[in-house]
C-alpha cells in the first residue's frame, strides 16, 4: 500500500502523490475547514448588523473586525509554513482550529468593539492562518493527476458554506442573540480540529539536524529561514509568479465590494442587486469545480489556463459597468455570470501551479510566502476603487482599473521562464545535488540554506495556501 | 391603488397660508382652534381608496368628483359612510354638472374616535374610501428580542422617514397577569429612554427574567397615540451553552475516532510489511520504517 521511497531519490521527475484514498478524506477535511474559515468569514455580515446596534457604533469601524481577522489570517501564514516544517501540520492544524474557536468564545464576552478586535480578529485570524495553510498544503502534496480537481473541489466550499451559513446564523442570531450565536459558531469552528487530526502525521527525522542548529546562533537564523523557506525570495519564477497574483488581488476583491452598490447605483432594485451576487457566487463554485477537473485532463499546461482565466477575467470586469451602462438587467447578469466562472476557475489553479514552480519540497513555506506577499494587493485594490469612485462618481473607474490589473499579472505571468514552451518542463528538486532541478523552471537550483536531505525535506508537512479570497470577502 | 397622502399639508388649504405641520394661523371657530383642510379626489374607475395621514384637530372637507358612466342620469343619489355604515341625514341626490357628480362634506375630527373610514358612495357603484390614521410605527419586529440575564438589551421603534415627528414618545411595559400597562419611567436607573425626532430607544440594563415580557412604545400626537408593540426575551446564558458542550462532545469523539483509526491502520503496516520482506536485516529495517515517516509526509496513505 505505501511506496517506500528510497533513500536518494532524485530520479523522479513528477513529485509523487498517491492520488487516491486516503487522499479524498484529507480533501473532505480540507473542504470542512475552507467552509468553517472563509464560509464563516464571508456570512459575518449577520453579526454585524447585530454589533452596529447593540454597540451603536458606525459599520465602518464594525468592518474592521473582518479586516483585522483576514490580516492576521495573512501575515501567519509564513509562520504556519515554518511551524509546519519545524514540528507537523497536525499539531499546527488542531492548534489554529482551537485558536479560532477560542477567539469566538472570548468574543462572546465583549463589552466593547475593541474586545472584538482582538478576539475576533487577532485570535481567531491568527487560528485561521494556522489552519488553511498546512491544510492546503498536505492536499496538494497528496495530489499529482488530480490536483486541481481536488483544490478546486475543496475551494468550491467557500461559496457553498457562506450559502449555508448566512441563514443559519441569522436564526441563531434570532434564538439566542448575537452572544449565543457566536458562542455556538465557535463551537462550530472546533471542528477544524477533527479535519486536522486526518492529517497523517510523519515521524520526523529531522530532530537531530535542529538540535546540530541550535547550537550556534547563525545556524538557528539559518534555520529559521530555511523553515520559512525564504530562498524562494531570491529566486526569479517564484517572485514574478507572486508579482502576478498580487496584480490579480489588486482587482479581484472589487466586484465583491462594489457590485452591488454599482447595480443599485445603476438604477436596479436591491433584490436584483443582490440576485446578481448569488448568480455570480454560482458561477464562482461551478468554474472551480469544472477549472480543476479541467485542467488535471493534461491537455493544455496549467500556466497557460490560469493565464487565460486570468486574461477573460479582466476582460469581463471591464465589461462589468460597460453591460449596465445599456441599462440592461440580463446583460449584467450575464458578464456577472461569466466573471464569476473565470473568477472561481483561476483560484482553483492558483496553488495547484505552486509545485511546478517551488518544487514539492518547498511547496508549504512558498504557499506562506505568496500568501504574505498577495495580501499586499488585496489591501491596496479596495481602498484604491472606493477612492476613484469617490474621484469619479461612479464605479466605471474602479472596474476598469481592477480588470486592468488582473490583464497585467496574466502578462507578467507570461514572462516566467519556459512560458512558451509546449510541454511543463520538470518541476525542481531543490537541491543542488539534483542535476534534474536545472531542467526546471527554476533559473538555477537554490541549495543556500537547504542543508537537510532529501529524508528531512520529504518529512516537511507541506504548507502554505493563500487563496486571493483572503480578505474574507 | 392610488396615491399615498402622507401629509395633510399637502393638499390645498381653504385659507391658510402657514406651511409648518402645526398650523400657526388657525381659523377660530368658537373657541376651538382648528386648522382646515380640503381634500379633493377625483375618482378613476368604480372603487378608491385613499389614506390620510393627520396630526392635529382639524375641520377636514372631504370633496369626491366622480365621471359619469355611459348612463348620464340627471341625477344620482350620493351618500357618506363611516366604516360602512351610512351616516344619517348624509343622503343627497347629486346633479350631472360638466358630466361630472360631485360630492362634499366637512368632517371634525377632534378626538381618536374620529380617525375612522369615511367613504362617499354614488348611487351604488362608485365609491371613494378615505382612511384618516395617524403616522404609525414602522417595521417593528415581529420575532421577539433577545437577550441576557445580566446583560442590557436596547428596544428601539421609529417612525417611517418621512413622516412628522410626535409630540413625545411614552414606553409602558405589560404584566401577563393583567394587561395593565405600566409606565416604564417608574423605575429609575434601570431602565434609559433616548427619544430622537423620528427614533425612541428604551435601553434596560441589569436585565432579569422577570424583565421578559411585551413592551410597548407609544409616539403621541394631539389626536391619537401610534403604539408598537415588541417582545423580549431574557435567556439565561446556559442556552447556547448546553449547545456548546454538545458540540465539543461531537468534536472530542470524531478526533478519538480519527486516531484509534490510524493506530489500527498503523498496527496492521508493520505486520504487512514485514511480510513482504524476505531477508530483513537491521539496516533494512531501519531503512524502512524512516521510509514510512518520510512517505507518509508526501503522500497520504492509500486506504
Amino acid at each position: 500500500m505505501t511506496m517506500s521511497k528510497p533513500k536518494a531519490d532524485t530520479q523522479t521527475v513528477e513529485p509523487e502523490g498517491p492520488d487516491g484514498g486516503w487522499g479524498w478524506v484529507l480533501v473532505g477535511a480540507l473542504f470542512v475547514s475552507i467552509g468553517l474559515v472563509f464560509g464563516l468569514v464571508r456570512s459575518m455580515g449577520i453579526f454585524f448588523v447585530e454589533f452596529i446596534q447593540y454597540f451603536g457604533e458606525s459599520a465602518q469601524a464594525v468592518s474592521w473586525i473582518t479586516s483585522t481577522g483576514v490580516a492576521a489570517l495573512q501575515f501567519i501564514s509564513p509562520v504556519a509554513a515554518a511551524l509546519c516544517n519545524a514540528y507537523n501540520a497536525r499539531v499546527v492544524v488542531i492548534t489554529g482550529g482551537i485558536l479560532a474557536g477560542v477567539g469566538l468564545i472570548l468574543a462572546t464576552q465583549a463589552t466593547s468593539l475593541l474586545h472584538l478586535y482582538l478576539s475576533m480578529g487577532v485570535i481567531s485570524g491568527l487560528g485561521w492562518g494556522l489552519v488553511i495553510t498546512p491544510m492546503l498544503a498536505s492536499v496538494i502534496a497528496s495530489f499529482t493527476r488530480r490536483r486541481s480537481l481536488a483544490v478546486g473541489l475543496a475551494f468550491s466550499s467557500v461559496g457553498l458554506s457562506a450559502f449555508a451559513f448566512n441563514p443559519l446564523f441569522q436564526m441563531l442570531v434570532e434564538m439566542y442573540a448575537w452572544r449565543g450565536a457566536l458562542l455556538i459558531v465557535g463551537g462550530l469552528s472546533f471542528n477544524i480540529i477533527a479535519c486536522g487530526a486526518v492529517i497523517c502525521v510523519q515521524k520526523t527525522p529531522q530532530a537531530p539536524a535542529k538540535v546540530m542548529r541550535r547550537s550556534t546562533c547563525a545556524g538557528m537564523l539559518q534555520g529559521i529561514s530555511s523553515y520559512l523557506e525564504l530562498s524562494l525570495l531570491c529566486e526569479r519564477p517564484f517572485l514574478t509568479y507572486t508579482l502576478a497574483i498580487t496584480f490579480t488581488n489588486v482587482g479581484f476583491f472589487v466586484p465583491y465590494v462594489h457590485l452591488v452598490a454599482h447595480s443599485r447605483q445603476v438604477g436596479f432594485s436591491e433584490y436584483q442587486a443582490a440576485f446578481i451576487m448569488s448568480a455570480g457566487g454560482v458561477a464562482d463554485i461551478l468554474g472551480r469545480i469544472v477549472s480543476g477537473w479541467f485542467a488535471d485532463l493534461g491537455n493544455f499546461r496549467m500556466i497557460h489556463l490560469l493565464a487565460m482565466w486570468m486574461s477573460l477575467a479582466g476582460v469581463f470586469i471591464v465589461l462589468l459597468p460597460v453591460s449596465s451602462m445599456t441599462g440592461s438587467y440580463p446583460g449584467l447578469m450575464v458578464v456577472s455570470l461569466l466573471y464569476g466562472f473565470t473568477s472561481g476557475a483561476l483560484t482553483s489553479l492558483v496553488f495547484s501551479v505552486m509545485p511546478k514552480i517551488v518544487g514539492l519540497k518547498r511547496l508549504a513555506g512558498g504557499l506562506g510566502l505568496l500568501q504574505l506577499l498577495e495580501s499586499g494587493g488585496g489591501l491596496v485594490g479596495v481602498p484604491l476603487s472606493g477612492w476613484l469612485r469617490d474621484k469619479t462618481g461612479n464605479y466605471t473607474a474602479s472596474f476598469v482599473v481592477a480588470g486592468s490589473f488582473f490583464i497585467l499579472g496574466a502578462l507578467t505571468m507570461a514572462t516566467l521562464p519556459h512560458f512558451f514552451s509546449c510541454t511543463d518542463p520538470p518541476p525542481p528538486q531543490g537541491q543542488s545535488k539534483n542535476p534534474q532541478s536545472e531542467l526546471g523552471l527554476m533559473a538555477q537550483p537554490a541549495a543556500i540554506t537547504d542543508t537537510d536531505d532529501d529524508k528531512e525535506t520529504q518529512s516537511k508537512s507541506i504548507v502554505g495556501a493563500a487563496t486571493p479570497e483572503l480578505n474574507g470577502r | 391603488m392610488s396615491a399615498y397622502w402622507i401629509l395633510l399639508l399637502l393638499i390645498s388649504y381653504r385659507d391658510i397660508s402657514a406651511t409648518t405641520f402645526d398650523a400657526t394661523t388657525p381659523t377660530m371657530v368658537s373657541n376651538i382652534t382648528y386648522t382646515s383642510a380640503v381634500m379633493s379626489v377625483v375618482l378613476k374607475g368604480e372603487n378608491q381608496t385613499e389614506n390620510v395621514q393627520l396630526l392635529n384637530r382639524v375641520r377636514l372637507e372631504l370633496d369626491c368628483t366622480w365621471a359619469a358612466n355611459e348612463n348620464k342620469q340627471p341625477n344620482i343619489t350620493g351618500y357618506w359612510t363611516r366604516d360602512g355604515d351610512e351616516i344619517e341625514d348624509s343622503r343627497l341626490t347629486v346633479p350631472l354638472q360638466n358630466e361630472q357628480y360631485n360630492l362634499k362634506r366637512v368632517f371634525n375630527i377632534e378626538h381618536e374616535e374620529d380617525l375612522r373610514k369615511y367613504s362617499c358612495v354614488f348611487g351604488s357603484q362608485a365609491q371613494i374610501q378615505f382612511i384618516l390614521t395617524v403616522p404609525g410605527i414602522d417595521h417593528v419586529p415581529d420575532k421577539p428580542i433577545v437577550s441576557y440575564i445580566g446583560d442590557y438589551v436596547a428596544l428601539v421603534c421609529k417612525i417611517k422617514d418621512t413622516a412628522p415627528k410626535p409630540d413625545t414618545w411614552r414606553w409602558y411595559k405589560s404584566n401577563e397577569t393583567d394587561k395593565v400597562r405600566t409606565d416604564v419611567l417608574a423605575e429609575p436607573g434601570r431602565y434609559e429612554i433616548k427619544n430622537e425626532d423620528l427614533k425612541t430607544t428604551l435601553v434596560v440594563y441589569n436585565l432579569t427574567k422577570e424583565d421578559s415580557g411585551v413592551y410597548h412604545c407609544g409616539a403621541v400626537y394631539p389626536l391619537k397615540t401610534s403604539v408598537g408593540e415588541l417582545t423580549l426575551n431574557v435567556l439565561s446564558f446556559m442556552e447556547p451553552l448546553k449547545i456548546l458542550f454538545a458540540i465539543v462532545a461531537e468534536v472530542i469523539i470524531l478526533v478519538a475516532a480519527i486516531l484509534l483509526f490510524e493506530k489500527w491502520q498503523s498496527k496492521k503496516k508493520p505486520r504487512e510489511e514485514n511480510g513482504m520482506n524476505p531477508l530483513p536485516t537491521d539496516e533494512m529495517m531501519q531503512e524502512e520504517s524512516n521510509s514510512l515517516g518520510e512517505s507518509s509526509a508526501l503522500r497520504q496513505r492509500n486506504v
